[in-house]
């Protein structure tokens, strides 16, 4: 039962197809080990295990009966408490919307089922996912598994994901990503995260933050299983008029090992002199594994990428608020006060900041495209820092003092900004054992790359099979 | 476009013309705040952007 709770979706999906294990004893005992661990851990704000269970003996009957399967036929997974499903409470991580019980699904909740996944339940996030760190009053702070000693963030606010995969309560997640909402809780829980292109994933039924930034991607331990779940999730869906028609590729298929040739650039100033020295000498140390492996690297610097914060800033805060401004009107003590404080903040930003940040989002896009003309993927550190405990305010950059929201955002929401894909892997640990996450960024629409150089980097390394304490 | 610091009767301004009644009280606690994101804020004045335009979304296909 152990190794099951530690196997990757790949490995599960086999075994079910195969018929050496049931989705009866997969769905237990991840449920089992949701019972003894997440009073603690406080990952999930609802477990849906009768449910699971009962879907699982439905799994295993159909492939009793020999019926066709979908490639995560019982295989379970966890949702990020944003996405819609039909039944089940969706809180968005508040208070407010406690009892907010839809009567539909999400598009990519369908897509899951219809490939035969088996939801275990919804994963505590930072409330309406407005915030980086990965805090929730409401329901609880998360915890981050690699510290024992101390409470640190889990990163956010895909918080309750990025815990759950780390620590074997669910083998797969989907995470939502705005500013980095998917690979900040990857890289402080050890985890691979992939934000995939604005477009290549519906958002239909998940609720937003800020349209124009928000996106869907899976959470998982390897990055085989991030592919698996994207070759689900990807496509167009009639009811985002975001998504693209192009076709999806078989992202598996394209995990072939081979790097060979394979042009990557490190991206220099801002990023690697951003990041703490260990996070710098881990990343430095990925490159050169990635070059002893036949790829082409070099260094690129970017001019225009430090915009992104005030960018970012201009965008979130409008596009939040407009979702935000009747609830805040009306129900505003119910709201986390930090939460709300940002809200509020964002009645400052004018229609003119709104519009120059779109005009600098197409430069910074420009630059980013230019970077990768000649380039398959960029690499650089996901967070410029590890997991800070919570009671931290200000960290030590490589470049100067930071306080600890800014430093979280500062490397992930350039590509929120210019939509390009882009995967958190890990790639090493500090002295005290914790674990440091990297991101490759790609071309849009190139996913299939950027998933091709993270998995031979896991398949060149062993960062990514380390277990935490908890 | 701004300047700072800001003062109180400037923020029950905004607020007001944004269409909240938030409480002096709530307004002095997001002060500094306001102020710091106006400042950073400014970094968008600086850009040359000649003939760039606003991007709404990324280019879908």
């Amino acid at each position: 039962m152990q190794d099951l709770v530690w196997a990757p979706m790949t490995e599960l999906a086999r075994m079910i197809a195969t018929k050496a294990v049931s989705p009866v004893e997969v769905v237990r005992a991840h449920l089992d080990r949701i019972a003894a661990l997440d009073g603690s851990l406080r990952a999930f704000i609802t477990v849906c295990g009768d449910a699971a269970l009962e879907t699982a003996k439905a799994a295993e009957g159909r492939l009793m009966a020999g019926g066709a399967l979908g490639p995560l036929h019982g295989v379970p997974y966890a949702l990020k408490d944003l996405y819609d499903t039909a039944g089940v409470r969706t809180t968005g991580g508040s208070r407010i919307f406690a009892d907010r019980v839809p009567t539909s699904d999400a598009t990519v909740v369908r897509r899951l089922a219809e490939a035969g996944a088996i939801l275990l339940g919804k994963l505590n996030m930072v409330e309406f996912a407005y915030g980086p760190e990965g805090l929730n009053p409401h329901y609880g702070h998360a915890r981050n598994p690699w510290d024992a000693a101390a409470h640190r963030m889990a990163g956010g606010s895909s918080s309750g994901s990025g815990v759950a995969v780390a620590t074997g309560l669910a083998p797969g997640a989907l995470g939502s990503d705005t500013g980095g909402s998917i690979r900040i809780p990857a890289s402080l829980c050890g985890i691979t995260g992939l934000k995939p292109t604005y477009g290549r994933v519906s958002r239909a039924g998940v609720l937003p933050l800020a349209w124009s930034m928000d996106h869907v991607g899976p959470m998982t331990r390897t990055v085989a299983d991030s592919a698996l779940m994207l070759g689900v999730l990807a496509g167009y869906d009639p009811a985002d008029a975001s998504t693209s028609v192009l076709p999806v590729p078989d992202y598996l298929a394209a995990l072939t090992g081979k790097i060979h040739g394979l042009r990557v650039g490190v991206l220099g100033p801002y990023f690697l002199t951003g990041a703490t020295p260990a996070v710098r000498a881990a990343v430095e140390a990925a490159a050169q594994t990635l070059a002893t492996a036949g790829a082409i690297v070099d260094e690129v610097k970017l001019e225009r990428v430090s915009l992104a914060a005030a960018g970012s800033l201009a965008v979130v805060a409008a596009e939040a608020l407009a979702y935000h401004a009747e609830l805040l009107r009306t129900r505003a003590a119910e709201y986390d006060p930090e939460v709300a404080r940002r809200l509020r903040l964002s009645a400052f930003v004018g229609g003119v900041h709104y519009v120059r940040a779109q005009q600098v989002r197409a430069l910074v896009r420009e630059e980013v495209d230019a970077a990768l003309a000649h380039r398959d993927v960029l690499l650089a550190p996901a967070t410029p820092i590890v997991a800070p405990t919570l009671d931290e305010r200000q960290v030590a950059l490589g470049d100067g003092p930071s306080d600890v929201r800014a430093a979280l955002l500062r490397f992930t929401r350039p590509f929120n900004f210019s939509g390009h894909p882009a995967c958190a892997v890990p790639c090493g640990f500090t002295e005290g054992g914790l674990p440091i996450g990297m991101q490759l960024v790609g071309r849009p629409f190139d996913e299939a790359t950027v998933l091709r150089a993270a998995d031979a980097f896991q398949r060149l390394t062993d960062f990514h099979t380390r277990r935490p304490v908890a | 476009m701004t300047s700072d610091p800001i003062d109180l009767e400037t923020l029950r301004s905004g607020a007001r013309l944004a269409g909240f009644t938030w409480s002096d009280a709530e307004l002095e606690e997001i002060r500094p705040q306001v102020e710091a994101a106006l400042r950073q804020l400014r970094a968008l004045e600086s850009v040359e952007l000649g003939s760039t335009e606003p991007t709404t979304q990324y280019r879908t296909v």
